[in-house]
């Protein structure tokens, strides 16, 4: 009999040509997928490394490396296009993809097929947690991943596994965003340091790919390496066509060994605020509604999606920001900003008084929209950092797409609830 | 190959749990890749002239989850600049823990730090016997093993050439078989 194992055990088992592997184990795993964007002092340094280090001139099988340039898009200074200018030229020569103005690197690689359900995908982000949506163990390897790079493999320690299981069901106004700080106010921010999530429960069956993507990306928060979702019927339809390579879907087997089980029932949760300095402060919303904010930001890897414009655009229709306030939309990818436009919702978001920008990651750490002293802003973004957004005197309020669209109607923190009400009680196109 | 044993003062007590080691430069620093330029920022939103009372071999010390948040690499470049040799902390952030590691910079995981090291109070970190020491106080803490590579790392100077050793022992043997086989 086979032991039993968790999907992360069973992806690392065959990345590392085993039978099976045990938590603690150190292996060295063959990724079925490298992915990187660029950023100075992270692919320019590998790239160098690569050949002046280790001598080697062509990485091996360049069909599992991706590279994207998703920061510093479009670049503002000759320095940062002469960084683009050596991704691309990488690129060329090594056979490897360049994607470029495509969108968030962690989203379009979802669309491009690299989340095959049961691959092993490293990155040195580890906001790449998130194609765990898709049942693929995706993680963060920091300067690691030069060992990818350089040889054909990648040594991890197989980390142990913590099942946790949402129950209930979400209210209205309620989003995956709320769900996860919510994860790291009952269970806290270093409660999975070094070990994997594996998220399950009816709050996860009914939920949309997009907000598992939202949970997964955000694994980090928790101190997890990366976490995952056992591939479904969505996950699957999603899969097909796309997946990059023949792969069977892993499952856990129901014996499987778990560190722990946490049970979260969320049904009594309402919207949440993570208030300033750190992605561990998860407070209620409605504790901080009225406070004045100046700035919004919905987008980034953790939102931004279809579901976050549309229900921005639920709050948004018919109705007119604050005057002065700063509301930038920046959907996570171009095939999201043309499914949004084919909507009707872009039209909807800038009439309301939104600046819509296409895809770049430079909105959630301040390149562009950079707040000033005393300033604050409701974000979607994945950090609140000070200075995070710009200056160390501003502030980030991290919430859903819909508080992010009430508070921009009422130039204070603001409970997106009764627009949302009043939007289901009105037919679509009335207030128009 | 082994380590060194570690002996400095306590440059800084990052007294806060999820501490993000990118206030250290201010996140606004994050894209400086000048070492110089960056130990120049380093702690300017905390105190002036950080840098002038920094000693060669002097340690940093931390709280719980250590490095939480996004662990760019800026941060701890400018304290390794300005003479930094290690991080005591009670726990790590993975990512930082990884990152760092990787550059063949000790991460000291050693519960009870905090409470136990002062601004200005002189350590020890003693690998043979697994302890931290305060000279100042006299109180010895236990400090939590490296793994195998983990320790490697830090003995080879970082990621880079562990496995550029690494490599090059794996192919000695082969190197070693005549040619006529």
């Amino acid at each position: 009999m086979p032991l039993p194992q968790t999907m992360t055990e069973k992806i690392l088992a065959r990345a590392s040509g085993q039978a099976s592997v045990t938590p603690g184990q150190e292996i060295t795993a063959r990724p079925d997928f490298v992915i990187s964007y660029d950023f100075p002092g992270y692919t320019d340094v590998f790239f160098k490394e690569t050949r002046e280090d280790f001598g080697v001139e062509k990485v091996s099988s360049p069909e599992r490396f991706v590279l994207f340039i998703d920061h510093m898009v479009p670049a503002t200074s000759p320095k940062e296009e002469e960084l683009h200018k050596i991704t691309r030229a990488w690129g060329k020569e090594q056979g490897v993809p360049v994607h470029e103005r495509e969108g968030i690197g962690h989203q379009v690689s979802a669309e491009l097929g690299y989340a095959t359900p049961g691959a092993f995908a490293v990155h040195f982000d580890g906001h790449v947690s998130q194609l765990g949506a898709f049942g693929t163990f995706a993680f963060g390897a920091r300067k690691g991943v030069v060992e990818a790079f350089a040889t054909e493999n990648i040594t991890l320690t197989v980390p142990a596994t913590i099942k946790v299981e949402l129950t209930g069901t979400m209210q209205a106004g309620v989003m995956a965003r709320d769900v996860f700080h919510h994860m790291v106010r009952v269970m806290g921010p270093a409660s999975c340091r070094f070990k994997v999530v594996e998220l399950c429960g009816p709050v996860i069956d009914a939920m949309s790919i997009e907000g598992r993507q939202v949970l997964c990306g955000q694994a980090m928060f928790l101190g997890a390496t990366t976490m995952l979702i056992a591939p479904d019927a969505k996950t699957l339809d999603h899969a097909k066509g796309r997946s990059r390579i023949a792969l069977a879907p892993v499952y856990p087997d129901a014996d499987a060994v778990y560190e722990r089980v946490v049970r979260i029932d969320i049904s009594e949760l309402e919207p949440i605020v993570v208030v300033p300095p750190s992605p561990a402060n998860t407070r209620n919303l409605t504790d901080y509604t009225g406070l004045e904010v100046h700035t919004g930001y919905l987008g980034s890897c953790a939102s931004g999606r279809l579901e976050d414009l549309r229900i921005a655009a639920q709050v948004l229709r018919g109705r007119h920001i604050q005057p002065g306030f700063q509301l930038h939309v920046v959907p996570t990818s171009k095939a999201i900003m043309a499914a949004a436009a084919r909507e009707g919702l872009i039209e909807t978001l800038v009439e309301a008084g939104a600046f819509i920008s296409s895809p770049s990651c430079d909105y959630c750490f301040g390149r562009i929209a950079t707040m000033s002293d005393g300033q604050r802003a409701v974000s979607t973004g994945t950090l609140n950092t000070p200075g995070r957004m710009g200056s160390v005197d501003s502030e980030i309020y991290i919430c859903n797409a819909a508080v992010v669209a009430a508070s921009a109607l009422e130039g204070r923190i603001a409970d997106p609830r009764p627009y949302l009400a009043a939007a289901l009680a009105q037919p679509v196109g009335a207030a128009a | 190959m082994s380590l060194n044993n570690l002996q400095g003062r306590v440059a800084w007590v990052f007294e806060e749990d999820d501490y993000d080691i990118d206030l250290i430069v201010g996140v606004r620093n994050i894209k400086i890749t000048d070492v110089k330029e960056l130990a120049a920022l380093a702690m300017s939103d905390y105190t002036p002239g950080f840098a002038a009372t920094v000693r060669p071999g002097d340690l940093l010390v931390g709280g719980e989850n250590f490095g939480y948040g996004h662990p760019h690499y800026p941060a701890m470049r400018a304290m390794r600049h300005l003479g930094i040799s290690a991080v005591i902390a009670e726990s790590f952030s993975p990512g930082f823990f990884r990152g760092e590691m990787s550059m063949g910079f000790p991460l000291v995981t050693c519960p009870g730090i905090r409470a136990a090291a002062a601004r200005g109070d002189e350590l020890t970190v003693n690998w043979a016997t697994s302890e931290v020491s305060n000279l100042r106080s006299g109180q010895t803490l236990a400090l939590q093993a490296f793994s195998a590579s983990e320790r490697g790392m830090l003995e080879a100077g970082g990621l880079i050439p562990f496995l550029k050793h690494r490599m090059a022992k794996a192919q000695a043997p082969t190197a070693a078989v005549p040619q006529s086989t």
